[in-house]
């Protein structure tokens, strides 16, 4: 296992059973993805992309095969192990953004560091500089629901990003935005990838979003059908 | 602890249920305090009447046959005795209030030697003594009504066929369970009533005996020694000490606090199932918000604290508002004077509120239990997928 690399998966299979019957979901899935690499993930509704990307932020577990993130077997933790370490090394943006109603935008992005040994003003400090990074200071102390769809992903992306962690992943962060505001989305994620070395998986249906990422994964079935950097993918496209 | 502005927030999401489980369990537990105290409170009254070393002879035929006015004499007259005075009722109506506290005719000259927890200065006990209309009252009662040493005080007769117009010489003080609302008053004129409104029938009685025993007295062989004297007279009578007296009145709840105690325990079974029903639906609210925190890292141990710790929480605050409400209300509010003299006073006892409280507490932990398990269980990818 090279040192660099920040997901490997080793024939990774995943199988659902419903009412004793076996559903395949992931089959045989062998990927390396180095640190730093900005990853988009496409493919067909069904297709197995939700299912992979939980099994890379340590959310479930394969059925057979190696989960290794960041040089750790996931598939070798316990649960409490396993929820912990999500804590420490991955940052979520859900589609729906999926923010605490009652909290401020602020509280929102402090309380993945309530986990954290962290001072209350190292909290504040913290989220402070996170809202920033993602444009939203001045808006602290605004409940999600005095924001709009894209402030509101925006404070998400705070919140992911607020311990610092290696791995952010994504699933279809902008599928439920209009074209300016996902378009601003995008360009907050291919900052963190740029200028922070964030390394960045995110699922999408949008080629334009897809277009922004350093390499792009096509899955379909349960099996990559697909994976061409950016310049490979522009090419076959005739972009260039 | 740094999850609790969270957890407040939870609690007050959905104000209006917050405050319907709050109330249910406040209102319940109010009710709960009411109950028990009024067993206790007069088991209380019982203890603390012990050492005072009294005793009440009655008819044997129970109270409304009355005994002869000679009896009190001879009880007196007992080497045990230290003093003896009749208590008769005369339960007249005060500026047309009936019944409004309890009316006795007594000896003057005794009566603060029995009652000696009753508190009066020495002038106006002389005073008292000295005047054959002259009475005497509590000072809660004093304060109430405005009366001052000296004011007439009218009592129109409704079991007497004659009314008495006294005039207010002593007011006493007594300790907090001690009826301060009595009005005393020479026995005399019931006596004197009889003779000139009712040709003298009924007159010559006593109502009960009240008597104070010499200290180191044995006060059981001394109310049998009283019955054995009396057996074959034309009034036997029955004598107890005075705490037994009181207590007799709590065993008439005797089968009451059964069912008072079964009533209050399916109260609190209620009242889980009334708290787990609305933390149920508030975590069914929040099932993907819940999701989202285990999927950031939150514990399944922490999960499972903080909804307990939200459920015992809005318990807690039904607890304290119930319980502790209901100690308060009747420490500022006296009720005794809307209760016709039946309860010369009332309070809820510590240990019932902090009973209630406690109560509030498991009910809040219980109910908790169920929801707070099944949060911590739920699976992040299933909680996570019901908005996708
Ligand atoms: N908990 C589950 N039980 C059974 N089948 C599931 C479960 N979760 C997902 N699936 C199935 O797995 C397949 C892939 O789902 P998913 O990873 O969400 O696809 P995508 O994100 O690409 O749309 C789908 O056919 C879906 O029905
Ligand atoms: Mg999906």
């Amino acid at each position: 296992m090279s040192e660099n690399l920040a997901i490997q998966l080793n024939k990774v299979s995943k199988e659902y059973s419903r009412n004793s019957m076996r559903i395949p979901v992931l089959q045989g899935l062998d990927l390396d993805v180095r640190q730093g690499e900005f990853l988009a993930l496409m493919g067909p509704s069904g297709s197995g992309k939700t299912t992979l990307l939980n099994l890379i932020a340590g959310l479930d577990r394969s059925t057979s095969g190696d989960v290794n993130v960041d040089g750790l077997n996931l598939s070798q933790l316990s649960e409490s192990q396993l929820t912990r370490w999500r804590a420490d090394h991955i940052g979520f943006i859900f589609q729906m953004y999926n923010l605490i109603p009652v909290m401020t935008a602020q509280e929102n992005v402090e309380l993945p560091l309530l986990l954290q040994p962290v001072s209350r003003s190292e909290r504040r400090k913290r989220a402070t500089t996170a809202l920033k990074i993602v444009g939203l200071d001045g808006r602290e102390d605004h409940y999600p629901r005095q924001l709009s769809g894209g402030q509101e992903q925006r404070v998400a992306i705070a919140r992911a990003i607020v311990t610092d962690p290696a791995l952010i992943v994504a699933d279809e962060p902008t599928g439920d935005l209009d074209r300016t505001s996902a378009s601003e989305i995008l360009d907050l994620l291919e900052t963190l990838h740029r200028d922070l070395e964030k390394t960045i998986v995110m699922v999408t249906h949008d080629p334009q979003a897809a277009s922004r990422a350093s390499r792009l994964l096509r899955l379909d079935k349960g099996q990559l059908v697909g994976d061409e950097t950016q310049a490979e993918a522009k090419f076959r496209l005739g972009a260039f | 602890m740094k999850y609790f502005s969270y957890i407040w927030r939870n609690m007050r999401r959905n104000r209006v249920r917050t405050v319907l489980t709050i109330g249910s369990i406040a209102i319940s537990l109010f009710l709960m305090m009411i109950m028990l105290s009024f067993l206790s409170v007069n088991q209380n009254v019982s203890e603390s009447l012990k050492g005072y070393n009294r005793v009440i002879a009655m008819s044997s035929q129970g109270f409304a046959t009355p005994v002869p006015i000679r009896f009190v004499d001879e009880v007196a007259l007992m080497p045990e005795v230290l003093a003896a005075s009749p208590l008769s009722w005369y339960g007249g109506k005060y500026q047309e209030e009936v019944m409004p506290f309890a009316q006795f005719g007594i000896y003057p000259d005794k009566i603060l030697q029995i009652w000696d927890e009753l508190d009066m200065p020495d002038d106006q006990s002389k005073a008292f003594q000295a005047d054959p209309s002259g009475c005497v009252i509590g000072y809660k009662m004093a304060a109430e009504r405005n009366l001052k040493i000296g004011d007439p005080l009218p009592l129109k007769g409704t079991i007497y066929p004659f009314d008495l117009n006294l005039t207010v010489r002593g007011i006493y003080k007594c300790p907090p369970d001690r009826d301060g609302r009595m009005l005393m008053f020479n026995w005399n004129l019931l006596e004197e009533g009889l003779k000139k409104e009712f040709q003298g029938r009924q007159a010559g009685n006593a109502g009960t005996v009240f008597a104070k025993i010499k200290t180191g007295g044995d006060l059981a062989a001394f109310c049998k020694k009283v019955d054995a004297s009396t057996i074959n007279s034309d009034t036997p009578t029955r004598t107890q000490t005075e705490d037994a007296f009181v207590a007799q009145f709590a065993e008439l709840w005797g089968d009451m606090r059964t069912m008072i105690s079964a009533v209050g325990l399916a109260v609190v079974i209620s009242l889980v199932f009334v708290s787990g029903n609305a933390m149920a639906m508030a975590l069914r609210e929040r099932t993907t918000e819940i999701a989202v925190l285990k999927a950031i890292g939150f514990t399944n141990g922490k999960i499972l604290g903080m909804v307990l710790t939200e459920s015992v929480l809005v318990a807690l605050m039904g607890g304290i508002v119930g319980s502790l409400g209901c100690k308060l209300l009747f420490d500022v509010f006296d009720v005794s004077p809307y209760t016709a003299g039946a309860l010369p006073f009332f309070f809820i006892p510590w240990q019932t509120a902090i009973l209630g409280l406690g109560s509030s507490l498991i009910i809040g932990f219980v109910s908790g239990l169920f929801p707070a398990v099944a949060a911590a269980r739920l699976g992040v990818i299933q909680g996570l997928r019901k908005v996708v």
